[in-house]
């Protein structure tokens, strides 16, 4: 079994990701190739949906990373949500996630990603020039 | 139960040696998480050695790695060797992961992993040979939580 990467259509500055399968040393590079074409500075939130992720090991963790340093300069998250339990526990030992970027749901991501756009909106107008 | 098997240096056959390895696991009846402790353990451990392994200093005939794999009871065993130079990845300084999440190297990841998979990990150099003997527990049904 490989890792199946599937990209939802673009929405509002925010983009998901499913995964399915194992992400390691022999899928990492297929996931930084897919998600490479994304990570332009219009994109503010990367919703990762690891519902259907069953295995990750330390290669794995370093796409992960390498999204959020990605989008870190200007603003933007990786969000992840529902990882099954070998995951949160493999991102757990090595701190990978802060807890404030993992959901249990992807409609509880997308509330938070509301909020943050609703803020964001806001500080726009205030300091328009 | 106790095997081993041997695979040349490529990260493609690392991914073969843990479909043996999930194979016999489930065959023994372990438990699906315990098989991800394994195959996580043995990734990291065949990864760090063909990436980092000195193939000047591996001989023709000991380019392999070798795993052997115990089960006895409610103990799983698996021994890791390697020819190389000496490097005992016990001893390796644990990553910095109270960095700030963005500036945090990125190494060392993996073997910190493994350390914290095994129950019991113990290195020794014998001859050419880096051998690392990892143990961990195979929860039984009753306390399967």
């Amino acid at each position: 079994m490989s890792l199946s990467i599937d990209i939802h259509p673009t929405g509002k500055g925010s983009q998901r990701v499913t995964l399915a399968g194992r992400l390691d040393t022999h899928t990492y590079e297929d996931l930084d190739e897919a998600l490479a074409p994304l990570m332009t500075r219009q994109l503010h939130s990367l919703v990762l949906d690891l519902s259907g992720l069953e295995y990750i090991s330390s290669a794995g963790i370093r796409s992960i990373f390498k999204a959020r340093k990605a989008l870190a300069p200007h603003g933007g998250k990786v969000l992840l949500v529902n990882p099954q339990p070998q995951i949160q526990k493999v991102l757990d030992m090595v701190k990978a996630v802060p807890l404030n970027e993992i959901f249990s749901s992807t409609a509880e991501a997308d509330a938070y990603l509301d909020v943050m756009q609703r803020k964001v909106l806001r500080a726009g107008e205030e300091d328009d020039d | 139960m106790q095997m081993r098997l041997f695979i040349p240096r490529e990260h493609a056959r690392v991914d073969d040696l843990n479909a043996s390895l999930e194979a016999v696991l489930a065959n023994n009846g372990v438990s699906r998480a315990i098989q991800c402790d394994v195959r996580l353990i043995v990734e990291e451990l065949a990864s760090n050695a063909i990436e980092h392994g000195d193939p000047t200093r591996v001989g023709a005939e000991e380019h392999e790695l070798c795993v052997d794999i115990g089960i006895r009871e409610h103990l799983l065993t698996l021994e890791f060797r390697e020819s190389g130079a000496a490097f005992n990845p016990l001893d390796q300084p644990p990553p910095d992961l109270d960095a700030d999440i963005l500036d945090r190297p990125t190494g060392g990841l993996g073997l910190h992993l493994v350390r914290q998979v095994a129950e019991e990990a113990a290195y020794q150099r014998i001859g050419n040979y880096n051998v690392l003997r990892l143990t961990l527990r195979i929860p039984t049904e009753e306390s399967d939580a």
